[in-house]
């Protein structure tokens, strides 16, 4: 894989792992769908957000030597954060993609 | 006294952050200009629009062009008032030490050396009797560029970012370096306020008022960017520390560090003084291969990014040739040090001790020579970023305060506002309106850096005078129009940029992608369009929010406010 290829997937699990991260709160979980119906099932969301980040950096070094490659990590991971920030507030529905089967429970409120 | 800790770190956040915040805001975009600076310098000067370019040989070029190097006018001045009687013909001074630099993205190469002066010095503790010159040539001819081309993203934007232009006295570097260790303040007293640090993290709420989604804002760019915020303002302290903030070696331990050069200099075989004897110079061209190919056999291949020679025609002469740093962070390094008279190998650079490479990687991480466009982008926004923090500050604290204000009648948040608008929008419009100069002057006009330089001052000062001129509606609990019209006025300009560099080079965005790709112009055209369009777009949301407020739509705001 080239190195744009697998900054390019950096990018992704960084982005991913933020929205899982993100998500997993029930405030950012309730922009994203109605309020009452489904609740995130936090502990698997963030795990797996979580260990998206971790796979950001590994893409990253794959990339990059590792002087760089830490570098690159840390800037993707806030450039995602501020990203999934923005796009929660102005276009969450796009979110919905990330919200399948076992991250949503039915909520008991 | 404050009643807690916390609110003893709130106060320091605030007002830290407010009277430094308008230096810090200026060391964060030109640093994010900066990050760019070699590529600006080519759309300002259209004659260096080509590809960069390797070090070039020094025996078949570079020698002759040192040979035509002169003391540069300004060291010239400055060594005058240094030394004891009258300086010599500068063209009787003889060049002792010379150096080449280049990166990976430069089209041109930058050359200097010191020149021996006879004179003795005012001071017992100054025992640097050279007089420096320095110029930039094009390494695919030799030709040296003219001085007064000013290089805009190199000679401008970046000591913009480090220095202000505030020479007196290093009075900018000093501005700068305590901003700098203000933020350091900033960031940790903004986490211990900050209540909800994690519960908010990805909290941005624009449809809440203005103060509320401002403050979301500011919680936002500098929580998520407090590894780069926090990275940069401490490795900026560190990059001036050992020769302007504390430069203990050449003051308090100055015996103790010219002993340490002595001990160096013995350890390292590289003679430390010239010894006086006259001698030729070997081939530098073939230390220069020998020097790849020592690189080469540590699978280290790469070019030359920086070449010295010391003591130059004398027996104790040598040649040091670095390896550019383009592959990593470091920005130069593998360094190989040949006899000058000979060519024999002195020395080799062994690996950096754990302290070096600590020491390289941080100043190397701020400095970015390295060959990363992602990363490069990835800086600016960090940049970028910590703008919105800061200019996020400055209107959470004007409008947490303007209604009081304004009941008391005070002047203090339309003080604010006015500085705020004057260094937010202020500052870019000076920017792009030296672009806009920059295109619009004679070709060959005598003095043109001086008169780009004017303008950038000029631009500056109108847009602070714009400001407190229109800002009499804060002190009323309503928005600056400033705001708006300075938006309006970036527009404007970075459109005006983009056109002109078209009419008056021919290098239009069409050509510069696709038909002879040269993406240091185009980045900038683009990046000049997209600074225009998102200006536009804020000027017409306050428009839209100013004429919320007028009194005779005050029902729809309140309507407004109702619905969210």
């Amino acid at each position: 894989m080239s190195e744009s290829l697998y900054l390019l997937a950096a990018f992704i699990s960084a982005f991913t792992g933020m929205a899982w991260l993100a998500l997993a709160m029930p405030v950012h979980w309730h922009q994203v769908h109605e309020q009452g119906k489904t609740r995130p099932a936090t502990s698997a969301m963030r795990g797996t957000g979580s260990v998206m980040l971790i796979l950001a950096g590994v893409f990253c070094l794959l990339a990059d030597h590792a002087s760089m490659a830490v570098l690159v990590w840390f800037m993707l991971l806030t450039l995602s954060a501020v990203l999934v920030a923005w796009l929660l507030a102005r276009r969450p529905a796009l979110f919905r993609l990330f919200c399948f089967g076992r991250f949503s429970v039915a909520s008991d409120t | 006294m404050q009643n807690s800790f916390r609110q003893a770190m709130a106060w320091l956040h605030t007002w830290y952050g407010l009277v430094l915040g308008y230096v810090l805001i200026v060391a964060f975009f030109f640093g994010a200009l900066s990050v760019f600076d070699r590529e600006i310098d080519r759309w300002a000067i259209p004659d260096t629009r080509f590809e960069p370019q390797v070090m070039p040989s020094y025996d078949g070029m570079l020698k002759d062009v040192y040979e035509r190097l002169k003391p540069h006018p300004d060291d010239w001045a400055f060594t005058e008032m240094r030394v004891v009687g009258p300086m010599p013909d500068p063209d009787t001074l003889t060049l002792t030490s010379l150096y080449a630099y280049t990166t990976h993205r430069d089209p041109l190469l930058q050359i200097g050396g010191e020149f021996a002066i006879p004179n003795r010095l005012k001071d017992s503790a100054d025992d640097h009797a050279h007089v420096h010159g320095w110029t930039t040539i094009d390494p695919r001819s030799g030709e040296m560029l003219p001085d007064d081309q000013l290089k805009i993203g190199s000679e401008w934007f970046y000591p913009m970012h480090y220095g202000l232009h505030l020479g007196w006295n290093n009075l900018g570097y000093w501005l700068v370096g305590l901003s700098a260790f203000t933020m350091l303040i900033a960031l940790v007293t903004g986490i211990v306020m900050h209540r909800k640090i994690f519960k908010e993290f990805f909290t941005f709420r624009p449809w809440k008022r203005t103060q509320r989604s401002t403050l979301d804002l500011h919680n936002l760019t500098g929580v998520v960017g407090t590894p780069f915020h926090l990275f940069f303002a401490f490795t900026g302290l560190i990059i001036f520390a050992s020769f302007i903030y504390f430069p203990a070696g050449s003051s308090l331990l100055k015996p103790l560090h010219d002993q340490g050069e002595v001990l160096e200099s013995a350890e390292t075989g590289l003679p430390l003084e010239p010894a006086g004897v006259p001698a030729p110079m070997a081939s530098v061209d073939v230390m220069v291969s020998e020097a790849k190919r020592m690189w080469a056999e540590r699978d280290m291949a790469g070019e030359v990014g920086l070449l010295t020679i010391n003591h130059r025609n004398d027996i104790n002469g040598y040649v040091s040739v670095y390896r550019a740093g383009s592959d990593r962070v470091a920005l130069v390094g593998e360094g190989i040090h040949f006899k000058a008279s000979t060519g024999d190998l002195l020395r080799e650079d062994p690996p950096r001790s754990v302290v070096d490479e600590i020491n390289e990687f941080l100043t190397g991480l701020h400095l970015q020579h390295f060959e990363h466009w992602l990363l490069r982008w990835l800086y600016v926004f960090g940049g970028l970023i910590g703008c919105v923090c800061i200019a996020t500050g400055f209107i959470f604290f004007v409008e947490k305060r303007k209604r009081k204000h304004a009941e008391k009648g005070s002047q203090g948040a339309r003080i604010v506002d006015a500085l705020a608008v004057a260094t937010c929008t202020g500052m870019v419009i000076a920017a792009v309106g030296m672009l806009v100069v920059n295109r619009l002057l004679p070709a060959g006009m005598e003095g043109r850096g001086d008169w780009e330089a004017a303008s950038f001052w000029g631009f500056w000062l109108l847009a602070f005078a714009h400001a407190v001129f229109r800002s009499a509606p804060v002190a009323r609990n309503l928005l600056n129009p400033a705001w708006r019209e300075q938006c309006y006025a970036i527009a404007a300009l970075g459109v005006a940029a983009v056109v002109l560099n078209w009419l008056t080079t021919g290098d239009h965005l069409i050509k510069t992608i696709f038909l002879e790709t040269y993406w240091p112009v185009a980045g900038v055209d683009l990046s000049l369009l997209a600074t225009s369009a998102l200006s536009l777009f804020a000027a017409r949301k306050l428009a839209a929010r100013e004429y919320a407020q007028q009194p005779s739509n005050v029902s729809f705001e309140a309507g407004d406010v109702a619905h969210v």
